[in-house]
């Protein structure tokens, strides 16, 4: 938050530029992440949000330059601490994937050895990071993090099957703070948990970011968590990102019609507000609408959304949208 | 009990556990998992009924028993006036008809390789309702009331044709063919798109008006259970804690697990920020329950009877049709103080 504010006059951790990411199918050219610009600063948490389909995902996964085929980057520049990872070898970045941008996915399972005990898989990580360390020293380490993450370092010795969903999505972040990641991408990663533990995991970033200054992108179709987390928050609809803000001014007057819908939808435990229903259904990609790709759905659409992309504009100081409405000075549309 | 749509009593359902050929040689007892573990409640003629828990709370397997799609280990169930809890499969049928479910998951529950027509149609055959045209023309007009429209063209498609949501309402569809007056829904809308959820959800609620349908709503997600329930039931470990009208329940929570549950539930307003940390642990290993109150261990007011003593589900006083199940509720005045979010 206000570490950002203090250290926003220095080069973002991450910049994108103009990132685009397609997947060539059968049918044709799917854009799934559309010239996209977004830069993230050391110590923020910044909300990537979206329905499925969105490219919120595929974004991430550009991030680590892991799109798998049919998909591809085709053009754009990926900055990490100011270095194009787009022109690196893919031996460069195997040594970057890890150590400097680490991914936590929604299922643990997929990303942890079933055959290594957790110790194990600490070892090597701490390892990967300080190759001088000692297996002991190392050992011990992990046992020092865990205490942190609020598991028995007796469990140390088990295999991931014999640990709960909560227990390994913690091992996960654990995993990344012992390889000291630079930044963490993280996809989705409490949808598989429960209420309660997804609480205790949020309670857990929380505690990590403050310890450690965390930068974090937060993936997830979850507004709520989103909410409780984000420090900034990007909304993307049929690959373009359509709003970006502070989380407090987004969610309190989001700006473009599309955000406003999405959180008109999400049931708020603490109101009595009635559900506001969106109509409509997200574009096909492989042919997506002229103009906005929102204005088949906005019930603001004029004759200039349907004929022409809307302007990426800062419409307040870091509060960006795009959207016509702006441009024609219709803001009371929105807000009246 | 007779007054009461629903009345299930003392429901238990225990699942012996498989154990190793040479662990059975030797060991005397068998072990269960109480699932479902002496619960006790009724649902109303129209009303929406929220189970509400986390997984293995024993909450789905609560709503398969009434449906009879299992054998209670013990307790009884009512529906309508009747005893249906030891009924045979050929007792039971001319019942299924008024009694359907739709679970999480429109994808595992619909056949890939049958047109959308043919799966909503099937029942109308297989409980010889209609036949032919006039089944066609019962499908078509359940396709228009669930927003499918034009039906015809819906009528010829394949599930794999249409999006996650639109597949739901197709697996509505055919719940409802059958005009039954009782309806599980399993985390209908779980798996759904965030703006999809909220047109589910408007769906179901004009759906229990216009076919007049009771609901027995299991779900995870406390804020939805707010918008469509009226009454909720909030399952542990196979038994409920705490059970009233949502108003009761939500304004004034008076188990500590509730308190929990309902502070946990992330807000989509950053001005809500959860302050208070949730408590640590997770739910315990169902075959051996903890001693007393199965929260215990979890409970940041557990005193010694709450380890030795099961507490039993008591009437709050001044509240009607609100019970709590804690030892500590009512001891001198005593009320746990719900955790407070700061804005």
């Amino acid at each position: 938050m206000d570490e950002r504010k203090q250290s926003g006059n220095g080069i973002p951790l991450l910049q994108l530029r103009d990132l685009v990411v397609e997947y060539y199918t059968r049918s044709g050219v799917v854009r799934a992440v559309d010239s996209v610009d977004l830069d993230i600063y050391k110590g923020e948490v910044v909300g990537l949000v979206g329905e499925s389909g969105c490219g919120k995902s595929t974004l991430g996964m550009a991030l680590l330059r892991l799109v798998r085929s049919p998909g591809k980057i085709t053009s754009g520049k990926i900055l990490f601490k100011g270095k194009d990872i787009l022109t690196l070898s893919e031996n460069a970045m195997r040594d970057l994937r890890g150590p400097e941008i680490s991914m936590i996915f929604q299922d643990p399972m997929t990303s942890l050895d079933p055959l290594q005990r957790i110790d194990d898989h600490f070892v090597e990580s701490i390892r990967a990071h300080d190759k001088h360390i000692s297996k002991e020293d190392a050992i011990k380490r992990a046992a020092e993090l865990f205490d942190l993450l609020g598991i028995a370092p007796d469990r140390l010795q088990d295999y991931p099957h014999q640990l709960s969903g909560g227990m390994r999505q913690r091992v996960m972040i654990g995993l990344a703070l012992a390889l000291d990641a630079d930044l963490i991408v993280a996809d989705e990663p409490t949808t598989s948990l429960d209420v309660l533990v997804e609480a205790q995991f949020l309670d857990l970033l929380k505690d990590l970011r403050r310890r450690y200054n965390m930068t974090l992108i937060l993936i997830t179709h979850n507004i709520g968590i989103v909410a409780e987390l984000a420090d900034r928050v990007a909304v993307m609809y049929a690959g373009e990102i359509v709003e970006l803000g502070d989380a407090g001014p987004l969610f309190a007057e989001p700006l473009h019609p599309y955000t406003d819908a999405l959180l008109g939808s999400v049931p708020n435990i603490k109101l009595d507000e009635e559900l506001k229903i969106m109509g409509g259904q997200p574009p096909d990609l492989l042919d997506p609408p002229a103009g906005c790709r929102f204005h088949p759905r906005c019930p603001y659409a004029m004759d200039r959304c349907r004929e022409e992309e809307p302007p990426w504009q800062e419409i307040q100081p870091g509060h960006w949208a795009a959207c016509w409405l702006y441009a024609e000075g219709k803001r009371e549309t929105l807000h009246g | 009990m007779a007054e009461h749509f629903i009345a299930v009593e003392n429901l238990k359902m225990w699942f012996p556990v498989q154990q190793d050929f040479i662990e059975g040689l030797f060991s005397h007892q068998r072990e269960f998992v109480r699932a479902v573990d002496g619960v006790s409640f009724h649902i109303d003629r129209g009303e929406v009924f929220g189970l509400a828990g986390e997984s293995g709370s024993g909450k789905t397997t609560t709503g398969r028993l009434i449906l009879r799609l299992l054998e209670p280990t013990g307790g009884r169930i009512d529906f309508d006036g009747r005893d249906i809890t030891h009924l045979s499969e050929a007792a039971m049928r001319p019942l299924r008809r008024r009694m359907q479910v739709i679970f999480q998951d429109p994808n595992a529950s619909l056949n890939p390789r049958m047109t959308i027509g043919k799966a909503v149609g099937h029942a109308l055959e297989i409980h010889n309702v209609a036949h032919g045209d006039k089944a066609k023309e019962r499908v078509l007009e359940m396709l228009t009331r669930m927003g499918l429209t034009p039906p015809d063209r819906y009528y010829r498609l394949y599930p794999h044709q249409i999006s996650g949501g639109q597949r739901q309402r197709v697996v509505m569809a055919r719940a409802l063919i059958l005009r039954p007056d009782f309806l599980v829904a399993d985390e209908p809308i779980a798996m759904a798109d965030v703006s999809v959820r909220a047109m589910l959800l408007d769906l179901l609620r004009r759906l229990k008006d216009d076919f007049h349908l009771t609901y027995l709503f299991i779900t995870h997600d406390l804020a939805t259970a707010k918008y469509i329930c009226d009454r909720i039931a909030v399952m542990y470990l196979g038994q409920i804690v705490e059970i009233g009208s949502v108003d009761q329940v939500y304004s004034n929570p008076l188990h500590p697990y509730t308190q929990a549950l309902l502070a946990a539930v992330p807000v989509p307003d950053p001005k809500f920020r959860r302050t208070a940390p949730i408590p640590k642990g997770e739910i315990p290993n169902p075959i051996h329950p903890p001693s007393g109150c199965r929260f215990h261990a979890r409970c940041a007011y557990a005193r010694e009877r709450c380890r030795t003593e099961q507490p039993l589900l008591l009437p709050v006083e001044g509240e009607p049709g609100h019970f709590v199940s804690c030892h500590m509720f009512g001891e001198n005045g005593w009320k746990p103080v719900a955790q407070e979010v700061q804005i």
